[in-house]
């Protein structure tokens, strides 16, 4: 390829831009994310109560439906992000960060379809007749079953997966020369904490602790890109020096 | 920027993935291993005494099948990167199909930690008969089975097309090809579950002997290197 035509194409790139998107995503995700855990989840669902948690999900129906809603914007805003960063880190090293973008994908897969035992309680409780041949109390408590089970997909099978993405994003940013390396630091301890959730009986004695560096790794990542971006200069220049080095692999 | 090929030589990345594959194996071994101890083929109640028993053994094995999805998808974005100069589509699409897998495979793997959530709670003690905690445990159980196959089906679309892939380069020996194309046609068999898992013993051994090779292959020899080259050069060159 002429240098030229080169040139060009990392010149049409804009990675501030791109990099500025990624963090309008990754706040809407957080945003999203603490509405659903903080006003939905946390106000409605009472963690050993069946009854109670029933109650509440019946009587507040609309706002456990908008929790829905908003934890499929969220999944679905990350995938944004995903795409988004897999262009920005091509650079730093394509295969990684290509590793790490499949990875973030199956996370959000997995998340998104364990919204569906958020929803199934709906099911259970609105009394359709096939389901009458259940008492009550039996209704309430799969209910409860069923958010449990939510729970148990998010924790551990998203949120090691996710991990693992933090933990590789986290690696890309310390191997860039255009993000501060303390956000890579950041990332990659946000990525082993979240890990740590493939045994729940240790994140929960961890808690809220093994959270700490998730919530400032993310959020400090978050207002960076919104802010400041990305270095600019440096992301074409690592971006040049990559497209050369994969020439010099192909012509051996 | 258009797609780059990759920075790291091929032979590095043949023996990569390579080499996380036989993580996955090994890994998924270890999983199947600590379950197999545990369940009872048919008894609700002694599956369940099992489980609760040994649970730390129960979990390290759902803990052994989440990493090893992560392990299969790292060999997925590696054998993208292997085969792009063959034929981009197809290794698109094979990496595709094998996400898909690793997705259904990894949210399955909630129903191997669901009968803990059943059989665990107080609550739900007082309102269920015993037994029907256990066999809806059990049901959740089944239930893995089902989604596992459906992933097989996934992941036999997977092996079929890296067959293809491996045919048709010239850095690969062809019988490799046929070997991983005949895995994916017994994985398909899953297509009809109760089929699939009648037959499973001896699909088992074709399709493991298959892509055993292909590991110990991918590993030792890694790939042509001069012949990688020259065909990613050619690939390059046909769309430019």
């Amino acid at each position: 390829m002429s240098t030229a035509a080169m040139t060009q194409q990392i010149a049409a790139a804009s990675p501030r831009l791109k990099a500025r998107i990624a963090g309008v995503f990754y706040l809407l995700t957080i945003l999203t994310r603490m509405f659903v855990e903080i006003f939905v989840r946390n106000r409605l669902v009472v963690p050993d109560d069946a009854a109670a948690t029933a109650t509440n999900i019946l009587v507040h129906e609309p706002l456990w439906r908008w929790g829905f809603a908003a934890d499929i914007i969220a999944f679905a805003s990350y995938i944004a992000l995903t795409a988004l960063l897999y262009e920005l880190f091509k650079p730093v090293n394509w295969s990684l960060s290509l590793v790490a973008a499949f990875i973030s994908l199956v996370a959000c897969v997995v998340q998104a379809m364990s919204s569906l035992f958020h929803l199934a309680p709906l099911v259970l409780l609105r009394g359709a007749p096939y389901l009458s041949v259940f008492t009550v109390e039996q209704l309430q408590a799969l209910a409860l079953v069923f958010l449990r089970l939510r729970a148990t997909a998010y924790h551990n099978i998203g949120l090691v997966f996710f991990g693992l993405y933090l933990l590789l994003a986290g690696i890309l940013i310390l191997r860039s020369t255009f993000l501060p390396r303390i956000l890579g630091v950041l990332m990659v301890l946000a990525g082993l904490s979240y890990v740590l959730f493939l045994s729940p009986p240790l994140a929960r004695s961890l808690q809220p602790y093994i959270l700490v560096f998730p919530g400032v790794g993310q959020i400090s990542l978050t207002l960076w890109l919104l802010v400041m971006g990305v270095h600019v200069q440096r992301w074409k220049e690592q971006a040049s020096a990559a497209i050369s080095e994969s020439q010099r692999t192909i012509r051996g | 920027m258009t797609e780059p090929i990759t920075e790291t030589s091929p032979r590095l990345m043949a023996r990569m993935a390579g080499g996380w594959w036989l993580l996955y194996v090994s890994l998924a071994g270890l999983a199947d291993f600590a379950r197999r101890g545990l369940i009872v083929s048919g008894e609700a109640a002694a599956t369940a005494t099992n489980i609760l028993a040994h649970e730390p053994l129960f979990r390290l094995g759902f803990a052994a099948d989440i990493l090893a999805i992560a392990c299969y998808v790292v060999m997925t974005a590696l054998f993208y990167d292997l085969f792009k100069p063959v034929n981009r589509t197809v290794s698109l699409l094979a990496a595709l199909f094998s996400l898909v897998g690793c997705t259904i495979q990894g949210f399955a793997c909630l129903f191997q930690l669901a009968p803990l959530v059943v059989l665990g709670g107080t609550q739900h003690a007082s309102v269920f008969p015993a037994e029907q905690l256990q066999a809806l445990a059990y049901l959740f159980l089944k239930l893995y089975s089902q989604a596992y196959s459906i992933a097989l089906v996934f992941f036999a679309l997977f092996s079929l097309l890296i067959g293809y892939l491996i045919f048709k380069s010239t850095f690969l020996p062809r019988i490799l090809g046929v070997l991983m194309a005949v895995a994916g046609m017994a994985w398909l068999t899953f297509l009809v579950p109760s089929f699939g898992a009648k037959y499973l013993h001896p699909y088992l051994l074709i399709a493991g002997s298959g892509e055993g090779l292909l590991i110990l292959w991918l590993l030792v020899m890694g790939v042509n290197a001069e012949r990688w080259k020259e065909q990613a050069s050619a690939a390059r060159d046909w769309r430019s």
